[in-house]
């Protein structure tokens, strides 16, 4: 009897365009387009900015070396791997970048030293330093070649005294990350993947959920099916599970469209190089999971799905139109959202055993755990079975809402 | 000799809500065979007694039995042998007809040849024809009441509830109906047909019960409603009988 309810309400969601694409499409549009494109736009950004040739506006006169040096392009392997800068003479150095004639600006109140030892000037260097397009350009390679340029003058002169470049870094730092693989892929955007999952079951589950109740009443559907020899617990279960199959076929295409961003950023960071392939990278949010971890995701899923599920239907129930409904139910993003906020900063919580008691947000710190390889069994566990409680609970409360006359006829 | 099953047995309901009283001891009681009216206008406590007859609403005090089952103790029993329409009642927009009875006929148990013989024989009896398979966001107004009748009863239950369910519809879907509810004037059924349209009580009706403002006025054959009141038509004496009461009030 609870098959036949629910299938009544799927066959209902299936016919419905608008949801079959909030179900589907936008999860395999969406997440690749957040998780792969944010951070390709960001490295082909800055990438791009490395190769381009900017004007930066001179005031006086520059050491021939360090003129050189800036407009000099950076080659590896027969590639431009950074561009140099084109040198224009300004007058006014703040006042060519406000109006955008230059990216940015030097100016030497006093003659630059051409070698170690002759005593240091300074160097002013104006720019818009808030912008990353200024940092990732102009400035930074204006800021680059400087930093070279005292390196040569220094190890000139250490040369002409018989020393080494050693000489100034006695102790070298080498950096290795110890993350596990997984973690590494996951890069800085890790968070985006249980917050778009929870947002896409929730998302998914919507329209299911207030078609099936507010809906129902709406169209005037409710009361014959509650005439019919079902119980209200049935009728219940069968709106529950109709809209936690539809949450759920949504969670399962947002962890396609991260499989999907996952394998397009691989085959990219194979055929790319340089800086910008180095963002992308480090950025990540990509997905890439063991048999266990895919497991422990349909179990935090599911889990999920039908805790989001039982929470929309005893709203819904009580709207009197689908109108109604999409009023009370729209504030619930703020559900996913605000965890996904706390989830950004999770490297500098500790976090607690008893976080994964929480419904929902134990979900989500346990997905960011599987994505980074480092989940716990008895974490997913708990995590799942706050799910299941909070799941029961409201369940209940629809059971009680569908009970009662004041809810079922209050249209 | 054979025995007359009573299939309707309600004494003395009341249902209020807060402090507002719907219905106000009403008792009354009908045999298999017959289509009984409840007439009344807006507001006069029709829809709340048939929802409590439906199981939809639980009665403040007093009893009622439909087809032998109290309707708070045996709900499930009474749903099982009641179809119930009003003029409220939609269909899932997104499904055809066929599809929305298929799914009903599951609900009572109902297996696959049992429900296409039966969707043949409403097919028939209502006149749905095409309409069965266009999805129901395209039904008019008729079309659409008439696949809500086939819907409630496709279970051939043998008591039928109608509230206000010609409301609305075309001089032609609204013969339909009338000549459907007279095909339903049968042994071991019962049909409770509702409205403040008192000609169509006049020509479907065995006998009616007048409600107004939650009280029963009375309960009676229309020939012998008119002798009472000394009225010519039902509508008069409608008039008459509320008019009486509104007095005996003051």
């Amino acid at each position: 009897m609870v098959w036949r309810i629910a299938a009544r309400d799927l066959l209902s969601t299936l016919r419905d365009r608008r949801t079959l694409a909030a179900t589907i499409l936008m999860p395999l549009i969406l997440i690749p387009a957040l998780s792969l494109g944010l951070p390709l736009l960001l490295g082909s950004f800055i990438g791009g900015q490395q190769q381009e040739r900017q004007k930066v506006g001179v005031v006086g006169t520059l050491p021939l070396a360090l003129r050189t040096a800036l407009e000099q392009d950076e080659q590896q392997g027969g590639q431009t791997v950074r561009a140099g800068v084109t040198l224009v003479p300004v007058t006014d150095p703040g006042k060519a970048v406000q109006s955008g004639d230059v990216e940015a600006a030097i100016q030497a109140p006093a003659p630059l030293p051409t070698r170690a030892g002759q005593g240091s000037a300074e160097l002013e260097v104006y720019a818009k330093t808030s912008s990353l397009r200024a940092q990732a350009g102009a400035y930074g390679k204006v800021q680059d070649v400087v930093d070279r340029y005292n390196r040569t003058l220094t190890l000139d002169r250490l040369k002409g005294l018989g020393l080494g470049a050693d000489t100034l870094t006695p102790v070298t730092v080498k950096s290795i990350d110890a993350s596990p693989p997984q973690e590494q892929r996951s890069g800085q955007l890790a968070f985006l993947i249980p917050f778009l999952m929870l947002q896409f079951i929730l998302s998914g589950g919507m329209a299911t959920a207030i078609d099936a109740t507010a809906g129902e009443k709406e169209r005037g559907t409710l009361e014959s099916l509650l005439v019919s020899p079902v119980r209200r617990a049935e009728v219940v279960s069968g709106k529950l599970l109709a809209t936690t199959i539809t949450a759920l076929t949504s969670a399962c295409f947002s962890v396609a469209g991260f499989l999907i961003s996952g394998l397009v950023a691989a085959i990219f960071l194979k055929t790319r190089s340089g800086l910008g392939a180095d963002i992308t990278g480090a950025m990540g949010g990509q997905l890439s999971l063991t048999l266990g971890g895919t497991l422990a995701l349909l179990g935090l899923a599911a889990s999920a799905a039908l805790i989001i599920s039982a929470l929309l239907i005893a709203i819904g129930i009580y709207a009197r139109s689908f109108k109604e409904a999409q009023t009370y139910i729209a504030p619930l993003t703020l559900v996913i959202v605000l965890p996904a906020v706390m989830l950004q900063f999770a490297d500098f919580l500790t976090l607690s055993t008893a976080v994964y008691a929480a419904p929902l947000f134990g979900s989500m710190v346990s997905i960011l755990n599987i994505v980074k390889g480092a989940a716990q069994p008895s974490q997913i566990l708990l995590a799942i079975l706050a799910n299941l409680i909070g799941a029961a609970l409201l369940s209940l409360l629809a059971l009680r809402s569908f009970g009662r006359e004041e809810v079922i006829f209050r249209n | 000799m054979t025995q007359t099953q009573t299939m309707l047995d309600i004494h003395n309901v009341t249902k209020t809500y807060g402090k507002f009283t719907a219905l106000k001891g009403v008792s009354l009681s009908a045999p298999e065979g017959e289509v009984f009216g409840l007439l009344g206008p807006n507001g006069a406590g029709k829809t709340t007694l048939l929802r409590i007859l439906a199981t939809l609403l639980r009665p403040t005090s007093g009893t009622a039995a439909v087809a032998g089952y109290d309707v708070l103790r045996r709900p499930e029993e009474v749903r099982r042998r009641v179809g119930v329409v009003n003029g409220g009642m939609g269909l899932p927009a997104r499904l055809t007809g066929r599809e929305v009875l298929r799914s009903f006929a599951g609900l009572y148990g109902m297996n696959r040849a049992q429900t296409e013989a039966r969707i043949a024989e409403l097919d028939a009896g209502l006149e749905l024809g095409r309409t069965l398979d266009v999805r129901a966001g395209d039904y008019s107004t008729g079309m659409k009441q008439k696949v809500v009748i086939a819907r409630a009863v496709i279970q051939d239950p043998p008591v039928l509830i109608l509230d206000e369910a010609a409301s609305g519809l075309d001089i032609f879907a609204r013969r339909t109906l009338l000549d459907f509810v007279l095909a339903t004037r049968a042994p071991g059924r019962l049909t409770l047909y509702s409205t403040h349209v008192m000609s169509e009580a006049e020509e479907v009706c065995d006998r009616v019960a007048i409600l107004h403002e939650g009280q029963l006025l009375t309960v009676g054959r229309i020939p012998d409603i008119l002798a009472q009141t000394g009225e010519g038509n039902l509508e008069r004496a409608f008039f008459s009988l509320v008019r009486g009461g509104e007095q005996r009030a003051v």
